[in-house]
């Protein structure tokens, strides 16, 4: 037990710890001159900064009910997708498959650029609204393909164990499916959300200028990194919840 | 079924006709305009973009087939281990790619803290006309997604097969070729070319550590509508059509090797 427990940590900080140290020690650098290993001086100019001038209290606002409304809509929306194509296996299901995925082999920068054709008419580009939409197309076929493996036989036994008992519809919905495709539920919306969060492309033509997190960070990266690691450590926060979420999963079905 | 199928036809399929229609008709509601090909003549003219067009396929080349040999070799080093290990290594999975870049560029940047550490870089890696960045990028979060894939294959079915294969004098090379490979390849091929689909439709990542010249498909995009708001529009359409219609082709041809080799 002791000897993969090592193996585990070594990883874990070669691979993911060690390199993001880095964001840390910048983001709070003050003074960092060439060629100390450490910062001169801590302090917090990065922060502020960033909330001054480059606007993360909007970008971090946006990036979040962006990300929380466009994977809610593609759960919603795959949901009876995910059901259907779990269950049967006709003719068209291959070609279904491969139009529902379609969106994840296309540059997403290619899908914005496209769309905005259609939102400067209609008033969408710019706005929240559209982002959601362009963002829904690209995070709808990652939902789909996570959610597919969650109605196994097994759920679909146990639904109808619950309707021949009498539960009505929406009693089993919350009682029986949800609880039991619940770990693949989880993992669709976390999966769903950091495709969103992590969106430059779409957001870049669909926003035209609306903060978002990313589109934010990157000009800072060249002109000021303590700033653009600042944001960074906000970037970043989502793939770690990500991680704890996922790691509390597993040691459930353990 | 349906309303998924709506929206992806929709959405997706308004995404796309609307590029090709910016592409024949660049006017962007500014009055009534006749279709031309000029956006698709300057485009296939320009050498900037044939030099994308290539450099795209170079990165989505190397980097997929990088990160496709290093899954398979972590994988069969992992497969032994526990949860606990695995997990370890699927920690990049989750980080947004231009956070990997950005960890990237803070390290590996001139005056960057491998600079400062090692005294002098030996190789450069940021803006580098070979994009050596982008590909190290994209191998270190790619990696990591096709050994998940890899390991979902690689249960104790598998293993049980492997064992009856050495019992019956199998050399462990004859027992890699006849036995595991058979069971990873359709895995392996259809995440490669995910990969590989993804790394060629490549954005923000050489935004940030790719040279200024050649750029990638959608990096020219960008500046063709930097460039000229109005005309560009065509241009940029046009070739990020070219770069959909590449990653397409790419899933095309990888879909239909898995199945003949299937057969």
């Amino acid at each position: 037990m002791r000897e993969p427990r090592r193996i585990a940590t070594a990883a874990a900080v070669v691979l993911f710890a060690a390199p993001l140290t880095v964001l840390v020690i910048q983001a709070f650098a003050e003074v960092w001159r060439y060629p100390a290993l450490l910062p001169q001086q801590f302090g917090l100019r990065g922060f502020r900064v960033a909330f001054a001038e480059g606007d993360a209290a909007a970008a971090v606002s946006n990036s979040l009910e962006v990300a929380l409304l466009s994977t809610g809509l593609a759960v919603l929306i795959a949901w009876p997708a995910a059901r259907s194509l779990a269950a049967t296996r006709g003719r068209w299901h291959g070609a279904v498959l491969l139009l529902l995925a379609l969106p994840l082999l296309v540059p997403p920068f290619a899908t914005g650029t496209g769309l905005t054709e259609w939102f400067i008419r209609l008033g969408l580009a710019g706005t929240r609204a559209g982002l959601v939409l362009a963002h829904l197309t690209v995070v709808l076929p990652y939902v789909l393909l996570v959610l597919t493996s969650a109605f196994s036989p097994r759920v679909v036994e146990l639904e109808e164990m619950a309707r021949s008992l009498g539960t009505p519809p929406l009693r089993r919905l919350v009682f029986v499916t949800v609880p039991s495709v619940r770990a693949v539920l989880t993992a669709a919306f976390l999966l769903g959300f950091l495709v969103s969060w992590s969106q430059y492309g779409t957001s870049l033509v669909v926003g035209a200028g609306l903060p978002m997190l990313p589109l934010t960070l990157l000009p800072f990266i060249g002109s000021d990194p303590t700033v653009a690691a600042a944001l960074s450590l906000m970037f970043l926060v989502p793939a770690i919840l990500a991680l704890v979420l996922a790691s509390r999963a597993t040691r459930e079905t353990l | 079924m349906a309303p998924a199928v709506l929206v992806t036809v929709v959405l997706f399929g308004g995404a796309l006709l609307g590029a090709v229609k910016q592409s024949v008709e660049p006017s962007l509601g500014g009055g009534p305009s006749t279709w031309n090909l000029d956006s698709w003549r300057t485009l296939l003219a320009s050498p900037g973009f044939l030099d994308a067009l290539r450099f795209s396929a170079q990165l989505a080349l190397i980097a997929s087939v990088l990160a496709a040999s290093l899954a398979v070799a972590v994988a069969v080093a992992l497969r032994s281990h526990g949860r606990l290990v695995r997990s370890a290594f699927s920690l990049p999975v989750p980080v947004p790619h231009l956070l990997v870049a950005v960890v990237a560029f803070m390290w590996l940047s001139p005056g960057g803290l491998a600079q400062r550490a090692l005294g002098r870089l030996p190789l450069r890696l940021v803006h580098d006309p070979l994009g050596l960045g982008v590909i190290l990028v994209y191998v270190y979060k790619e990696t990591p997604f096709l050994v998940l894939l890899l390991l979902a294959v690689m249960g104790s079915t598998l293993r049980e097969r492997e064992e009856a294969a050495a019992v019956f004098g199998a050399s462990p090379f004859r027992v890699l070729i006849w036995v595991v490979w058979p069971v990873i390849r359709r895995p392996l091929l259809i995440g490669t070319m995910i990969v590989a689909a993804f790394v060629f439709g490549a954005f923000e990542v050489p935004l940030v550590l790719g040279p200024n010249y050649p750029l990638t498909l959608a990096s020219y995009a960008l500046q063709a509508q930097q460039k000229s708001p109005l005309r560009g529009q065509g241009v940029a359409a046009a070739s990020l059509l070219v770069a959909a219609g590449m990653s397409i082709l790419i899933a095309a041809a990888v879909m239909r090797l898995a199945r003949t080799a299937d057969a």
